[in-house]
């Protein structure tokens, strides 16, 4: 007895069917296409079937196509982040390097400018004949007196006693030590610095020295004035050079006013210095100068 | 022998604790500024190792921070601090052998005496160059006194150490 497979019957059940009710199908099949057809021809959109079959298919069809969209936009968001990120750090690098350079260029036209108002101080002041610009590398190092350190020492010329100004004229002081590569000044504040003094307006004669009492406040004195001089608050006060030590005409501050010295007999003016000490960065010391007659 | 490497050992740590001193002192300390001054560690520095060390080793190392003092600061006489240092040293010294035991106390007394010397003798340049200015140096001497005296606590615990890892019989 042969055993026959599941396929084998499922086969033999399929001819059985269509022996028995095969005319049926192909006439059910016939009247269908043929309706199809004539609802074809009449529709004018699209068949109701194909239109039955797209309203449902629809929404499926709307909703993998959100999927793969949210899929597309997710891996272009990551893609964008991606390069977002790399165009930001060449952009900060690119901004870094900008800032240096305006930085850099900021420091120069600083620099020039100082250079430019010094060309122009040497061509107004043509006595003035020699010039070491230097970086102020220290400010004040006790409490007792007023000095400031320079970069620049003897083996470039500097010499004890030779002035410093800044990149206006004003004067800062006056050479106190001067090593191989350094030097110190002593401002014009100090209790040890005493010049000649003139009265640019009354042409008065003075003499400008530090006093202890002031030089916190950043004053000086003007003493030994002439009985009858009239100062005013604001009077231009230069130096007088007078015997030669120092260059005439730079300008050490302005009077504050005037005040009796502890005696009444003699008055003195209190100066406020033309330069502020403590922005000082950059001085000229003047190594060389010619003595005005 | 021993006993001079001990002595060469003891002055090494002392010197070396000192320049650390006078490191943060020139990097630090000297670009700042309080109640109007700047803070002054140079007398602290030539009194209170004389506390621990006693009046004759005391005055000799105040007398060689004196001496470094002048090379480094500008002073109305060239030997300004290696006149007043040894001055600080010796009082200091003397200070700690007979009244107060070297310590916080011992160092804060030692501080105000050296301060008193140097603003003193600062003072006294001054009225001698006809300048005389004893309001306002004492008022700096004041407060250069009140803005150092907070350093005084860690360089007395920097300087004990050192006395203590040079003294380990005491």
């Amino acid at each position: 007895m042969r055993l026959l497979s599941s396929s084998t019957c499922q086969v033999i059940g399929l001819k059985n069917f269509l022996k028995q009710h095969g005319l049926w199908v192909l006439l059910t099949a016939a009247i269908l296409s043929v309706a199809m057809a004539v609802m074809s021809v009449l529709s004018a959109n699209s068949s109701p079937l194909v239109n039955l079959t797209g309203i449902l298919v629809s929404p499926f069809r709307a909703g993998y196509t959100y999927i793969a969209n949210w899929f597309n936009d997710l891996q272009n968001y990551y893609k964008d982040t991606t390069d977002l990120q790399a165009e930001n750090a060449a952009l900060r690098q690119k901004i870094a390097r900008m800032e240096e350079t305006i930085r850099q260029a900021e420091a120069d036209v600083e620099e020039n400018r100082k250079f430019r108002e010094l060309m122009n101080l040497t061509k107004q002041r043509r006595d003035l004949t020699d010039f070491e610009a230097a970086m102020v590398t220290e400010h004040a190092v006790t409490n007792w007196a007023s000095s400031l350190t320079l970069n620049k020492g003897a083996s470039l010329g500097i010499e004890v006693g030779d002035c410093v100004i800044d990149e206006c004229g004003n004067l800062v002081g006056v050479i106190d030590q001067a090593g191989t590569n350094w030097s110190t000044v002593l401002t014009l504040v100090d209790t040890d610095t005493s010049l000649g003094a003139q009265v640019f307006r009354t042409k008065d004669l003075g003499v400008a020295q530090g006093d202890f009492s002031m030089m916190r406040e950043n004053r000086l004195r003007l003493d030994y004035l002439p009985p009858d001089c009239r100062l005013l608050a604001g009077d231009i006060v230069v130096t007088s050079g007078l015997n030669g030590y120092y260059p005439s005409g730079l300008v050490i501050g302005s009077v504050e006013e005037v005040q009796l010295d502890d005696s009444g007999a003699a008055s003195y003016a209190i100066l406020v210095p033309a330069v502020d000490f403590d922005a000082l960065t950059e001085v000229f010391v003047i190594k060389s100068f010619e003595i005005v007659t | 022998m021993i006993a001079r490497n001990e002595t060469i050992f003891k002055w090494s740590l002392y010197a070396a604790a000192t320049a650390i001193c006078l490191l943060v002192q020139t990097g630090l300390l000297q670009r700042l500024t309080f109640w109007g001054v700047i803070p002054f560690l140079y007398p602290l520095l030539a009194a209170i190792p004389a506390t621990f060390e006693g009046p004759l080793p005391g005055t000799v190392f105040s007398l060689c921070v004196g001496v470094v003092c002048d090379l480094l600061l500008p002073g109305p006489v060239p030997c300004l601090y290696t006149l007043v240092f040894p001055l600080t040293g010796l009082c200091a010294g003397l200070l700690a052998q007979s009244w107060l035991p070297a310590g916080f106390l011992c160092s804060l007394v030692s501080a105000a005496a050296a301060f008193l010397l140097h603003g003193g003798f600062r003072c006294l340049i001054l009225w001698m160059r006809g300048t005389a200015a004893w309001e306002a140096g004492a008022l700096v001497m004041v407060r250069e006194l009140c803005v150092a005296l907070p350093f005084v606590i860690p360089l007395t615990l920097l300087y004990r150490a050192v006395f203590q890892r040079t003294h380990l019989d005491g």
